[in-house]
């Protein structure tokens, strides 16, 4: 949809001829953008290192001798008195899954040269993470208040503290430098990059397009998709 | 005209029929599909800094990367001579003691797998030849790049640097095993290990950058009529190893994180309860094996990472220079990718002998004797391709034998090693060494210096010394041979690796003077390669010119606009390919070639085959 | 000289060197002469495989050495040969790992009536315990190890009261009477081999792994630590001696058990505490 017509291009019906497509000359994914596939080969990549962190977590958990600490415990926020589980997750996943969404409507504005529109979507997706950095920042200091490290954890084994923080650690590293990227993002839709003959993209040559927010965007969307097993491992196991 | 695209001013108006000179017999028969990508602008740098230094042309990285690494290669190398002789003549080395002994075998060990290898053969060559051997101008991201050299060249930097610094290098061994690596019985235990898996993960994070740059190169970038049925060999190895490359370093990246964690925050990753100097650490619950089944699922990966660009480089060059199409193409590029994936379900073969569950011994020997299939049909392959050839026995070619005798030679021992129970006797053992040397360290070395004097007339223009070469060739080969073919006997008797002295049980010790006579042959090796040094100093003053295509090869490479090719390659335009680039020795051609770019209307007349 | 030559000298030098060398594996000493019943065939099979590769490979070198007026074949595949070189090969990787399958199932299948022995490794030696009367190893804790208690056995397990403690890097086994070695580790990794038994495993810490052998020569064999645990790993070193049902008996009746242990130290204490009344 978004990827540009090739001129007297029709690609090939059926299995075979996705085949014969894929393995014919100058491109293999026809039509798609360099740094798009750059960005889904990274993503690939990526995949690996959170899955090594993740079955390692798994690993840990498992053979760990003391018990593991009880989630919804652990996470619980008190308010007004009353211990309410796992409240701020689901404030933050709550958040951090709007963001995509608003990710989301930038790309089609853009692709529509909406710059306006697209600017402040794209603003309020750095927003969003932004806030969810900020709320992840709080659970981290209400957590070490209450005697979690790294190497010790009051509520059971040390490994929780280890892994809680290395893993969300490591995935708050990746939203954060995307909340810097949408706001670099941000500044350039507004001062016109990505108009026709716009000005030179970032560590590239090649001329601003509009493409650069749906490859931001699939970054973006990863970290949310990573979020959700992280939640699913962590909080909910 | 069938090309639509000479319309469309965007895109680069050319095609093969405006290309050849003569009249085409039918102009439907040259069509190829119009450009599918406008031409890649390139940022060309005018001053030093931004023409040698801080450089985005991928050929200047590619000479960068390979510089890089073989100064790396030399600090390897000179470690392995300390090794040798301590081992060779104990005490002859009066600074050296064991805690020297073991920092030189992991510094000689990551050095070579890592820094020399790797970064070699996917940053040296891979950056040289993808652009040019899928007719592109340059990497897609010439700008990643250049950092992807950079972040390399600070690993190395931050590497070396662990040389200096109190209590001098990790001597963990390149596996890096917990709980030992992060433990004061182990040299290197403070700085040094952190120095270690500090520049391991920036080697890791250049890579990547480096990495994304081959593999979209090769996919979205490649010439007109560039299918990837028509790549070479080179181009499949190095993008199949690329590939591992971007799915196996994560594991590496993970597990230096968390021993970097276990050891400046005292988390426990790795780290059971441990009694040390009678005093229990502060460790406990973590899982010593966890982090080798890390280790491995990148480690095993990596061989292939080595083995698979040689692999290709070497069915080029044999192909070439035996003036015969590489024999079974297609199976080739299959052996080469199903290798690849394979490499990915055989890692735990590395610890039957570790404590893991003996359960998982039958499935990891299965498959690790599966990998043997299409990889003794690469070396059939190779061998068929000399069968009824025209081979020219050049220093190239014999870099080629010498490889074929050394890989098989590795080959068959690893089928030893990697069938389960046979592996229990000889696994940690001189067996093993003799193994992996003989497999990823001369082997790919071999494929290493061939490419060097078959690439370096399109790299400099000269061509290197003949008899320098064959006196380079013959004393690498022999020498290498006879260090690692008596070595597995070593291995047979049970010497233990990674022994500082020589353990002293009388069947041991009759083999004293084999120890000497290795470490003498390892000694001669080491020097002769200051051979190929002194050879290429003497080239660049006074060697004889090469000229365009002189190998009479039929890649993309030798049909540059400029010998040495220029930024950008090929020109104002871009070659359009009509054929594989094993068309050699065609019955009915003129010439004993055909290069890629020739159209099907000028070889009507000959046998060619459609590729 | 014709490079083929020298190649074939090579070949030739390779399996020459195979027939006659005086460094080969030691006699073995246990039950696993499966495994070097297998690498023989491995030899077999793979030295065939090297040798007659390489020797095409020379052939070829002499016989397409480069002449000008000579043209190459042009035969880009041959479908019907890569077929049956693929199935050749198929049988033959068959042939070689169906015994390496059988051979470590028996490895990881430990018969009933093995002698369980506790191999305790730390930087850098070795220590021992056997069973006791009731046939059963106590459990042990690493926590527990101090000078008491040298192995870390669990007080409250009466399995452990009456276990052999040898606190030596030397010890005696059975012949013919199949071993369970129990490797544990109170820091690092490390491996328990015998040369002339082929067995080994590594010892890892924070948990037991095992392997089996059964000696079947009487003798005295040197233990060496065969995985990498520091600058000590190359004088890590132990010794066993196998002997006949007698001596070992008599042997296995020297040897002091953990009772005896806490009860000497107990006599120490009291009789420092008389002392010290006096």
């Amino acid at each position: 949809m978004s990827d540009p017509q090739i001129e007297g291009l029709q690609l090939k019906p059926g299995f075979k001829g996705m085949s014969e497509d894929t393995g014919s000359d100058q491109t293999m994914f026809k039509g798609v953008h360099w740094g798009k596939a750059m960005m889904w080969i990274f993503l690939l990549s990526d995949t690996f290192v959170f899955s090594c962190f993740l079955i390692s977590y798994m690993k840990g958990r498992g053979s760990t001798l003391v018990d593991w600490p009880y989630p919804s415990e652990v996470f619980a926020l008190h308010v007004g008195g009353v211990s309410v589980p796992l409240l701020l997750i689901a404030i933050m996943t709550f958040v951090l899954i709007t963001s995509s969404g608003t990710m989301a409507l930038a790309v089609k504005y853009g692709y529509e040269k909406n710059r306006k529109m697209c600017g402040w979507l794209v603003l309020a997706t750095a927003l969003g993470g932004l806030t969810f950095v900020g709320m992840q920042a709080f659970e981290w200091t209400k957590l070490i208040e209450e005697g979690v490290r790294p190497w010790e954890n009051p509520f059971g084994a040390a490994q929780f503290g280890s892994f809680f923080f290395m893993i969300t650690g490591f995935h708050g590293t990746h939203v954060s430098i995307g909340v810097i990227f949408l706001f670099i993002y941000a500044y350039k839709v507004f001062a016109g990059h990505y108009e026709n003959g716009g000005k030179r993209g970032w560590f590239t040559t090649m001329k601003g397009d509009y493409v650069e927010i749906e490859i931001l965007g699939l970054y973006w969307h990863f970290v949310d998709l990573v979020w959700v097993f992280i939640f699913a491992f962590f909080y909910l196991w | 005209m069938s090309d639509e695209y000479d319309n469309n001013k965007s895109y680069q108006a050319q095609s093969s029929e405006t290309m050849g000179g003569s009249a085409p017999a039918s102009p439907d028969m040259d069509y190829v599909r119009p450009a599918e990508t406008p031409d890649q602008e390139l940022y060309h740098g005018h001053s030093f800094i931004t023409k040698w230094v801080f450089c985005q042309d991928a050929k200047v990285i590619g000479v960068q990367y390979f510089l890089t690494a073989v100064f790396t290669g030399i600090v390897g190398l000179i470690l392995s001579w300390l090794m040798r002789l301590q081992l060779g003549f104990p005490g002859a080395a009066g600074f050296m003691t064991a805690e020297h002994y073991y920092q030189f075998v992991t510094m000689h060990g990551m050095i070579m797998v890592v820094y020399f290898l790797t970064a070699l053969f996917l940053g040296g060559f891979g950056n040289y030849l993808i652009p040019l051997m899928v007719g592109a101008r340059d990497m897609v991201f010439p700008y990643v790049n250049m950092i992807s050299f950079w972040m390399f060249f600070i690993a190395v930097a931050v590497l070396m640097a662990s040389f200096f610094v109190p209590g001098g290098p990790t001597g963990a061994g390149w596996t890096l095993y917990p709980p030992q690596t992060i433990l004061p019985g182990t040299p290197g235990a403070g700085m040094g290990i952190l120095l270690m898996l500090v520049s391991l993960s920036l080697f890791v994070i250049g890579f990547t950058m480096g990495g994304l740059n081959y593999l979209i190169t090769i996919l979205q970038a490649r010439t007109r009529g560039m299918t990837l049925m028509r790549m070479p060999l080179t181009v499949w190895g190095i993008f199949t190893a690329t590939v591992l490359a971007m799915l196996a370093f994560p594991a590496l990246l993970v597990s230096a994180i968390m021993m970097t964690l276990d050891k400046i925050l005292g988390t426990s990753f790795f780290m059971p309860t441990i009694l040390q100097a009678g005093e229990v650490l502060e460790y406990g619950g973590g899982s010593p094996i966890l982090f080798q089944h890390l280790f491995w699922f990148f480690g095993h990966p990596e061989v292939y990472i080595v083995a698979l660009p040689a692999f290709g480089i070497v069915s080029d060059l044999i192909s070439v220079h035996s003036r015969k199409n590489i024999f079974g193409y297609r199976m080739m590029v299959w052996a080469i990718v199903g290798i690849g994936a394979l490499s990915f379900f055989v890692w735990a073969h590395h610890m039957y002998v570790s404590g893991m569950n003996p359960w998982f011994g039958f499935f990891f020997a299965t498959t690790t004797l599966i990998i043997a299939v299409p990889t003794a049909m690469k070396v059939y392959n190779w061998i068929l391709t000399l069968w009824r050839g025209n081979i020219r026995l050049n220093t190239v070619m014999l870099w080629c034998l010498g490889f074929i005798v050394t890989f098989v030679n590795g080959g068959i021992t690893g089928i030893f090693l990697g069938n389960v129970s046979v592996d229990v006797p000889l696994s940690d053992t001189y067996f093993v060494i003799a193994h992996f040397h003989m497999v990823m360290g001369i082997a790919p070395l071999m494929v290493i210096m061939g490419a060097v004097y078959h690439w370096f007339p399109l790299v400099s223009g000269k061509f290197l010394d003949e008899k320098l070469g064959k006196w380079h060739f013959w004393l690498t080969f022999l020498g290498a041979y006879s260090i690692y073919f008596p070595m597995h006997y070593l291995g047979f008797i049970g010497v233990p690796r990674r022994y500082f002295e020589m353990y002293d049980s009388p069947y041991m010790t009759s083999a004293v003077g084999m120890n000497e006579f290795i470490s003498m042959a390892a000694f001669i090796v080491g020097a002769a390669q200051f051979i190929l040094i002194y050879n290429i100093i003497r080239t660049l003053k006074v060697g004889k010119k090469a000229g365009q295509n002189p190998w009479k090869a039929n890649s993309l490479e030798w049909l540059t606009s400029t010998v040495p090719p220029e930024h950008g390659n090929f020109g104002e335009r871009l070659p359009v390919v009509h054929r594989w680039p094993y068309d050699f020795s065609v019955p009915g051609a003129k010439d004993d070639f055909i290069t890629q770019t020739t159209p099907p209307s000028e070889v009507v007349h000959t046998e060619v085959e459609k590729t | 000289m014709h490079p083929g030559i020298i190649f074939f000298l090579v070949i030739l030098g390779s399996v020459l060197f195979h027939i006659f060398t005086p460094w080969y594996w030691t006699d073995i000493a246990s039950n696993w002469g499966g495994m070097d019943d297998t690498i023989t065939l491995t030899f077999w099979v793979g030295g065939g495989v090297f040798v007659a590769v390489c020797l095409f490979m020379t052939y070829c070198v002499f016989k397409f050495s480069y002449k000008e007026n000579r043209k190459a074949e042009y035969k880009p595949e041959d479908k019907k040969l890569e077929k049956i070189l693929t199935w050749a090969t198929t049988l033959g990787v068959i042939a070689l790992l169906a015994p390496g399958l059988i051979i470590w199932n028996q490895y990881v299948t430990v018969p009933k009536n093995a002698l369980e022995v506790d191999v305790m490794a730390w930087q850098w030696g070795w220590q021992y315990r056997l069973p006791g009367k009731d046939g059963k190893l106590g459990t042990t804790q690493v926590i527990n190890i101090n000078d008491e208690n040298p192995f870390g056995i669990n007080l409250d397990d009466p399995y452990g009261k009456d276990d052999v403690m040898i606190q030596s890097d030397a010890i005696n086994l059975e012949n013919n009477r199949p071993v369970k070695i129990l490797l544990r580790s109170v820091d690092v990794l490390h491996n328990w081999y015998v040369p002339q038994f082929r067995a080994k495993m590594d010892a890892v810490p924070g948990v037991v792994t095992f392997y089996w052998f059964e000696p079947n020569k009487t003798g005295e064999y040197e233990v060496l630590c065969a995985e990498y645990c520091g600058v000590g790993h190359y004088a890590m070193r132990g010794s066993v001696l196998v002997q006949n049902e007698q001596d070992y008996a008599t042997w296995l009746g020297e040897q002091e058990t953990f009772s005896d242990l806490i009860a000497k130290q107990q006599n120490l204490v009291i009789g420092d505490t008389k002392l010290a009344k006096k």
